[in-house]
């Protein structure tokens, strides 16, 4: 950094004379990137803000309201229970949604040799090449209530009583909505466990195996702290695709039945695509933004050691 | 002790090997249905999901085909712009932001950077009423403008970061020769970053395949759906023709998997590093 902000000007002085011209260069080079991020990325995040206050209807004039739409949707029974529904989706993502890719990068390591590690990890992560719509339709396929795979399994085992529609019925809805991508180890989180293990000495492991701790004993007092400062970010990220959740229940479910599944995304975009009210939706989008932003802001700024602070913001 | 140690050990990598297929093979469980699937014909899928496909009917990836392609066309007509106006963009200002002193650097550099904690569903609606108003639903601009916004944010993050760990004698020698910006950037930075934006490259690849409520709001022309609306609208179509939907569902994969089989070392550094934004 320090020898950067050395001018690379500076050993030919001829070339000091134009000082001014660089800085017309380079805003005229910027002026692209900027004016598309102006339009296009600050715009829209002002104006949502901005027009939470109104009501607003595109192509008309919009009537301010003041905070109406925030207390509107504030006795927006559904709204809340999205957020209830999110919170279930968060604490499943963390938990359930972590064991497995955390067992699989455990064993990974464990394993010896240089090529099956390779092979297994190639093999582990292959579901990410596919496309995730594609993913959530074939799920939807196997939990179809007559021709689908898993009724069709759970008959043929003798467990035929467990069969049912899966997505279609309130109890089992959210929870086979979330086993889509089961075991969920292809994905951000493995990379990040099996990165962190791999990196760890080996001196370290085989201390810990003389001192004759069990691998038990190893994952909570050696791995998982040198997760810590890992885990922060994966939460953070967590929070920020948890928050976005939608496009899964939008096909699976469409946020049924009986609103089961229903998240704020979900009711956000059928506020403003159903019901025409842009104003609540534009004040429901600052407010999943401003969540957003006080959680990072809460997540970035808590010590690396201090993950559990994240998950009771729940 | 330590053969004892060893010993154990070995007999245990069984057990890990066990483990580790079990996964593998619940993972990729779903997509062997798929490819199975995709060749029975509605008889055989009704008489058993599970059973193995015979006799294979590999017809279905005809029917498939021709529905689907328009789709895969339309997306990697969409990936390719979204790649090639990132790519300038972003390469340009990280190049600027990297070697260039100027008023206001740190300050635009922010700004852009800051983008980054803006989750995208936040905007949804707000970008929706702009493109409305700018007339440009149902067109293929309106496809393209957010992932080259996402994609200039992030490129121009990884980029600079990139250029700033390059030495600088490299450039301050080419300074040196008499060489212009441009032919520093041209012939010297681009060349370097090659490996950026190869990743960048993916990620938008992978992020227009996925995005889903962007075009699904948008575009309602059957003629621009991209592959993830289309397939839900060709599922719409085929909801009984299990055949031909599952053989849909492959080909629509195929573009993705090429990726990740050839340039896994990018699609991985691309997952790991694109790690904000939509899934």
């Amino acid at each position: 950094m320090v020898q950067n902000l050395t001018p690379p000007a500076e050993r030919s002085p001829v070339r000091r004379r134009s000082r001014l011209r660089p800085t017309l260069v380079a805003y005229a080079l910027l002026l692209p990137t900027l004016a598309l991020l102006g339009l296009f990325a600050y715009y829209p995040a002002f104006s949502g803000i901005f027009h939470s206050l109104f009501d607003w209807r595109p192509g008309f004039d919009s009537p301010f309201v003041g905070i109406d739409n925030y207390l509107a949707l504030a006795n927006d029974r559904l709204w809340w229970q999205s957020f209830r529904n999110l919170g279930l989706i968060f604490i499943f993502t963390v938990t359930v949604g972590w064991i497995l890719p955390l067992l699989a990068a455990e064993l990974l390591i464990t394993l010896r040799g240089s090529r099956s590690p390779v092979i297994y990890r190639a093999l582990l992560v292959a579901p990410m090449a596919f496309p995730a719509v594609v993913t959530v339709l074939l799920w939807q396929a196997i939990y179809h209530p007559n021709q689908g795979l898993l009724n069709e399994i759970l008959g043929s085992i003798g467990l035929g009583d467990f069969a049912r529609n899966w997505l279609g019925t309130p109890d089992s809805a959210l929870l086979a909505l979330l086993f889509i991508g089961f075991p969920f180890v292809a994905g951000l989180p493995f990379l990040v466990f099996l990165s962190v293990l791999q990196n760890i000495p080996t001196e370290i492991f085989e201390a810990a195996e003389l001192d004759g701790a069990g691998r038990l004993r190893r994952l909570i007092s050696i791995d998982l702290p040198l997760m810590a400062s890992q885990l922060k970010l994966l939460i953070f990220l967590a929070t920020i695709s948890v928050l976005q959740y939608g496009f899964a229940a939008f096909l699976a479910t469409g946020g049924g039945p009986d609103n089961a599944t229903l998240v704020p995304v979900l009711r956000m975009l059928n506020v403003a695509f159903q019901g025409s009210d842009w104003g609540i939706a534009a004040a429901m989008a600052t407010v999943l933004f401003t969540i957003a932003l006080i959680l990072s802001i809460v997540i970035v700024m808590s010590g690396p050691k201090n993950t559990k602070g994240a998950d009771d913001e729940r | 002790m330590s053969v004892d140690v060893r010993r154990r050990r070995r007999s245990r990598q069984y057990g890990v090997h066990i483990a580790l297929t079990t996964i593998v093979f619940v993972g990729l469980f779903p997509y062997l249905f798929m490819v199975f699937t995709s060749l029975k014909s509605n008889e055989q899928y009704y008489a058993s999901a599970i059973a193995p496909p015979w006799p294979l009917h590999p017809e279905n990836y005809v029917v498939a085909w021709e529905q689907v392609r328009p789709y895969l066309v339309t997306s990697v007509a969409i990936a390719a712009a979204t790649i090639l106006a990132t790519v300038v963009l972003a390469t340009v200002s990280a190049y600027v932001f990297a070697r260039y002193r100027f008023v206001g650097r740190q300050v635009l550099f922010a700004l852009i950077a800051l983008l980054m904690m803006i989750p995208g569903i936040s905007s949804l609606i707000p970008l929706f009423v702009l493109m409305r108003d700018l007339r440009l639903l149902n067109s293929y601009v309106v496809l393209v403008i957010p992932h080259v916004v996402a994609g200039v944010v992030l490129g121009t993050l990884l980029i600079r970061t990139y250029i700033e760990q390059l030495p600088g004698e490299l450039f301050e020698a080419a300074q040196m020769d008499g060489a212009s910006g441009l032919r520093i950037f041209v012939q010297i930075m681009v060349p370097l970053v090659l490996p950026v934006i190869a990743t960048v490259s993916i990620i938008t690849v992978i992020s227009v395949w996925n995005d889903f409520f962007w075009p699904f709001l948008t575009v309602t022309d059957d003629s621009m759906r991209i592959v993830s609306t289309g397939l839900t609208f060709f599922q719409g179509r085929n909801a009984t023709n299990w055949g031909p939907l599952f053989a849909g569902y492959v080909i629509a994969s195929l573009p993705l998997l090429l990726l990740f089989t050839f340039l896994s070392k990018y699609f991985l550094a691309g997952v790991q590093g694109g790690m904000p934004g939509g899934k």
